[in-house]
């Protein structure tokens, strides 16, 4: 309980100095966050846009390392895992389809241009969509988690790309080229831990919602309707 | 729209909301599936 109430307070705070930390040209309070050019207020979607696709990464890796335990246990709690860590990574991957396509509407004037960065985390989403159709489609507890593992793993290793790779190779207006030139982060002192501080909310968020699901499906389980 | 497009700060308010309607949906689902199992964990019970 102490734990959810620190979370809630964490993620209260995040939101409070995301929001009402000035942005001045040339930052000189330690307070003061930096103004992105071209992004100016817009650039504060950072402390709560970004987490949402951290945490589908998260949620699809949780996915492929569960997948991977269960072929090698074929203990039902680790498919459970599996798809459950899926489950939540594939919400918070639509969260951050949703979420960008806003701000892409006041930013580039419109919600879908097929950007790289959009269309790998749109493949992204078929992608796991098909996970969830192949179990919902395989008849028999192990036969489905045994497919589903395998499922996960193959869509886990894509999933790099997708995320990491094909929207650098590409040339996209997505913001994150402005803020990650070269691999040099272009924020200030207190924008970087406010962003870590809301990368660890969230994943607090994450794990909370995950343990949740989990422990129903172990549920579900043993006294299933 | 136009509202929007001048205060940038709300375009940032709508995505904090999204985010966080996403995440209460999602655990209402999870709070759906555990009624239907102590209903029928109830029902066994009796």
């Amino acid at each position: 309980m102490a734990l959810r109430a620190l979370l809630g307070l964490w993620l209260g705070v995040v939101i409070v100095l995301g929001f009402g930390l000035p942005m001045v040209a040339t930052p000189v309070q330690w307070y003061q966050l930096p103004v992105i050019p071209g992004l100016e207020d817009k650039a504060r979607i950072i402390f709560f846009h970004v987490p949402t696709a951290w945490l589908a990464v998260v949620g699809f890796a949780m996915s492929l390392i569960f997948g991977v335990r269960y072929l090698r246990s074929r203990k039902i709690d680790d498919d459970i895992k599996s798809s459950a860590s899926a489950g939540i990574g594939f919400m918070f991957c639509i969260l951050a389809t949703v979420t960008g396509a806003i701000w892409a509407k006041f930013s580039w004037g419109t919600y879908w241009n097929w950007d790289p960065r959009q269309t790998s985390i749109f493949v992204l989403l078929l992608i796991y969509g098909a996970y969830f159709a192949l179990r919902s489609a395989v008849e028999g507890e192990e036969r489905r988690a045994t497919l589903a593992a395998v499922y996960s793993i193959i869509a886990g290793v894509t999933m790099p790309f997708f995320m990491f790779i094909m929207p650098r190779i590409l040339s996209s207006l997505h913001p994150e080229p402005i803020l990650n030139t070269q691999g040099k982060l272009h924020m200030n002192t207190i924008m970087f831990a406010v962003f870590l501080a809301s990368l660890i909310g969230f994943t607090g968020v994450y794990w909370w919602m995950w343990r949740l699901q989990v422990r129903t499906e172990q549920l579900h389980h043993r006294i299933g309707p | 729209m136009d509202f929007l497009s001048q205060n940038a700060l709300f375009v940032v308010l709508l995505i904090v909301l999204v985010v966080w309607l996403g995440v209460f949906l999602y655990l209402s689902r999870i709070d759906r599936r555990l009624k239907v199992l102590e209903d029928a964990y109830k029902k066994g019970s009796q």
